[in-house]
């Protein structure tokens, strides 16, 4: 009987029935048939138990199917692809001819498009969506912030066909009709507010060395200053004056489509690489004040170097997002699958993977099992394989910060 | 370094970050603006007397007396254009061969912009089309079109060194001294009377099927394909999605599956759309068949694989959330661990839960690129219920696109597909606003 107990004791009964059951037993010692029942029923409640665990299990893994499942089929429709034309051609050639007698499938330019594309939204993006998010998570009280996050929000909700459309209807005709009063617009909000920073940069420098022969006062700092915010904005204005008079062939451009990826991408990089920076701690940041560093040394010195890897982990989702992104490219990016001359002529229409797999389907689709139906799941797959790869990346990154602000 | 500089240096730097978030916000403005000033004009539009016809014969509304009054009113106002047509007509019969071909093609334009402009003439043959039985039906397009009538557009390429030039010049030179010539000022000054525009709030826009490819009519056929299509995505993620969240919650123990299974998650999340829809073509449509070709409910599962990873992680946010206070004492009760979650921390954690539903449903509706290959056409009309089985459906993302790149007269329907783009950021805009407030509630609450 004690023998008894004691393995009821370890059973996974719960506590309450267990108790029933040794005062039952106590009170009864011949009726061993209870016991036996008592057994049962704790056997059943593993078992059910054990079964609910399972399904619950067995459902939870169904996005992991999911992704093997995804994987699992782009490949297989793509391996015929490479089976049938190989792999020298399609990463190689920049002909493509998919519908020609004979059919080309060089698809380089279409991967230099995506890269082009990608690339000029993370210029457009990663500078605005850091300063955005150091100012949300150091500079702004908790009631603005309140009021902000929802812009940010709104910019993430909006459906990408709706920033397509934005970007054929009203950017690409203003980019045709005013490109160059656009481009000088742009030029003058990005050198603006620089030349102004490098100008107190430099002002600091000049008077340091000016010191040495003359003594340097408040009247001499200011003029020396505004001598290099006049040379800059100079500098700019011509600058601004030579771009105006650019005249864009067409709006549906590597350009409007890089702009409008990087609004599409900020909300993601502001609020990871927030999280990021919030994650630095409080302690860090008050003992950069301690030692006497303003609010811009501690950030720019301490708080974003601490919190390096989780911006880069943000500026990893963003190019994601960038990337992986189908209907803005395919409405305003034009199409044209060819490189650009020079390559960096973000004036000219470019052609991205995505662009090309929403387009080509819908004729493909009539030949299932050609080339022309499998070249699209090898791009499909190629997409697949770097948003796969990115992302671990990104987890991994994350992780080790992680762990390293864990061990400060 | 010296202390100004140093405080300088600083104001600056908080301008420039200040700076950067008012560039987020403005740019915001800049985008919806044009959407919801452009688009409320699908809704809200000066409509002209040809709106009403086209309202009255294919819709059932309007009075019909009132029309008839109308119609005699323009008729009367309309004849002077048909006669001097007819004069001209006659006048052409008297030239000679070589002076009635410089107006040839110069005529036949004119009158199929006549015809554009009010409609077939009375005594004409009723034509096929519906587009070609009534004239303009808003009075900014009227007014678009009676400037193409009454200036010639021609492009200039006489410099080389830039683009070509739009170059406008009046019509009326090309008819001076013939029964023609009066024709144009009439048309400016009485057309007006002409056309009879009123303000129309058209909210049936939102609820009529469309008439020959949107020209006339609504988007209701898209609005409902989209509800439909958002609604099944939930249906099957939403229990996957809050079962998977309460396992990993609260029955897992990190271990090499677990982190498995979150890997996957994340890099579901990652898995760019039209990956997905090409996945639900290879894998639904034709590997495992749910449909003949592409269905409703082929889409929904794409869909809904697109938004499981949301719905997870927030679900698992929301039950983080609970206080463990609460679940330790179900569990001190006696409760068993199941009974636990159903009756304590799930409800506890729905307005969380709901909260990411809410917000992945927006997501949902707005996704076009998993729809393209699996659920989506671009005519149709509205589906029933048992039809998402095994048809296609329109629905507002797809329909966006396929108007402004694919349709015949882009530039003639683009109140349509503002009014489409519009109506899809409201909801989708509406639903987040939803999840907004219901967050902030939450926080309130949980704040004490």
């Amino acid at each position: 009987m004690i023998a008894l107990f004691i393995k009821f004791d370890t059973t996974t009964i719960p506590f309450k029935k267990n108790a029933f059951v040794r005062l039952y037993v106590n009170k009864n010692k011949k009726k061993q048939s209870d016991l036996v029942i008592s057994d049962r029923i704790g056997l059943i409640r593993s078992i059910k138990n054990w079964i609910g665990k399972s399904i619950l299990f067995i459902i939870t893994s169904a996005s992991t199917f999911a992704v093997f499942f995804i994987f699992y089929f782009i490949f297989k429709d793509a391996l015929p692809f490479f089976q049938i034309e190989g792999f020298k051609e399609f990463f190689t050639s920049t002909r493509w001819y998919p519908s020609g007698q004979p059919d080309e499938f060089g698809a380089l330019s279409i991967f230099v498009g995506s890269a082009i594309v990608v690339l000029g939204s993370i210029i457009v993006c990663v500078p605005l969506g850091i300063s955005a998010a150091v100012c949300l998570s150091d500079l702004l009280s908790f009631k603005l912030r309140q009021i902000i996050k929802p812009i940010i929000e709104v910019l993430a909700a909006i459906p990408s066909v709706a920033y397509g459309f934005f970007a054929l209807v009203v950017f690409a005709p203003l980019l045709q009709n005013n490109g160059g009063f656009v481009l000088s617009v742009g030029t003058w909000m990005i050198l603006g507010p620089l030349s102004i920073l490098f100008s107190v940069l430099i002002n600091e420098y000049v008077s340091q060395l000016l010191s040495k022969f003359i003594k340097i006062n408040t009247l001499i700092r200011s003029l020396i200053f505004i001598f290099f915010v006049s040379l800059f904005i100079f500098f700019t204005y011509v600058l601004a004056l030579r771009v105006s008079g650019i005249e864009i062939a067409s709006g549906t451009n590597a350009l409007n489509v890089s702009i409008i990826l990087g609004i599409m991408a900020l909300p993601t990089i502001v609020s990871v690489s927030e999280d990021a920076l919030q994650a630095a701690g409080r302690e860090l940041r008050e003992g950069s004040y301690a030692l006497g560093a303003t609010r811009a040394e501690t950030i720019i010195k301490t708080v974003i170097p601490a919190s390096l890897s989780g911006i880069l982990a943000a500026v990893i989702l963003g190019v994601m997002r960038a990337v992986g992104e189908t209907m803005v490219v395919w409405m305003a990016s034009g199409n044209a699958s060819k490189i650009p001359d020079p390559w960096y002529n973000v004036l000219e229409p470019v052609r991205t993977l995505t662009a090309t797999i929403a387009g080509d389907m819908g004729e493909a689709d009539h030949v299932l099992g050609s080339s022309r139906f499998h070249v699209l799941f090898a791009m499909a797959f190629c997409l697949l394989l770097f948003s796969f790869i990115m992302n671990l990346v990104s987890e991994i990154i994350v992780k080790r910060s992680r762990k390293k602000l864990g061990q400060i | 370094m010296n202390l100004s500089t140093r405080k300088l240096l600083d104001k600056s730097f908080s301008g420039l970050g200040l700076s950067s978030i008012a560039l987020m916000g403005i740019t915001l403005v800049l985008i919806l603006a044009p959407i919801i000033w452009n688009g409320s004009k699908a809704y809200i539009f000066k409509g002209t007397i040809e709106h009403r016809k086209v309202m009255f014969d294919h819709f059932d509304r309007g009075n019909y007396d009132k029309l008839a009054n109308e119609k005699s009113d323009v008729n009367t106002t309309r004849n002077f254009i048909y006669q001097s047509l007819n004069n001209f007509d006659e006048e052409l019969k008297l030239m000679d061969s070589s002076e009635r071909r410089k107006y040839r093609s110069e005529y036949r334009e004119f009158k199929k912009q006549i015809k554009e402009l009010l409609g077939p003439s009375p005594t004409d043959r009723k034509p096929v089309l519906i587009r070609q039985q009534y004239g303009q039906n808003r009075w900014d397009r009227t007014l678009i079109k009676l400037h193409e009538i009454l200036y010639i557009q021609e492009w200039d390429y006489s410099n080389p060194d830039s683009m070509g030039e739009l170059v406008e010049r009046p019509r009326i030179e090309e008819y001076r001294g013939t029964a023609l010539e009066a024709i144009f000022p009439y048309l400016e000054n009485n057309i007006e009377s002409m056309m009879l525009p009123k303000w129309t709030f058209y909210w049936q826009f939102l609820t009529d099927k469309s008439k020959d490819a949107h020209i006339f009519g609504g988007i209701w056929p898209e609005v409902l394909g989209t509800i439909y299509l958002t609604l099944g995505a939930m249906l099957f993620a939403l229990p996957l999605g809050i079962i998977a969240a309460i396992y990993l919650c609260e029955y897992s123990k990190d271990g090499k599956i677990i982190s498995l299974i979150r890997i996957c998650i994340s890099t579901l999340a990652g898995v760019p759309s039209i990956v997905f829809g090409l996945f639900g073509l290879a894998f639904f449509l034709n590997t495992i068949q749910v449909s003949e070709s592409k269905s409703v409910l082929a889409g929904a599962l794409t869909l809904s694989l697109l938004i499981l990873p949301t719905i997870i992680r927030s679900s698992e946010e929301a039950i983080m959330a609970v206080p463990r206070s609460y679940k330790e004492g179900a569990l001190g009760l006696g409760a068993s661990r199941w009974k636990t979650v159903v009756t304590i921390i799930l409800p506890a954690a729905l307005p969380g839960i709901l909260t990411g539903t809410v917000i992945s449903m927006g997501r949902a509706a707005g996704e076009t690129a998993p729809i393209i290959f699996t659920a989506a056409v671009s005519v149709g009309a509205p589906i029933t219920l048992l039809g998402t089985l095994t048809d296609p459906t329109p629905a507002l993302p797809w329909n966006i696109y396929n108007l402004c790149t694919e349709h015949e007269a882009v530039d003639e329907i683009r109140h349509v597909q503002y009014g489409m783009v519009f109506t899809l950021v409201a909801i989708v805009l509406l639903l987040n606003l939803v999840a907004i407030t219901m967050r902030a509630k939450i926080s309130k609450k949980l704040r004490g």
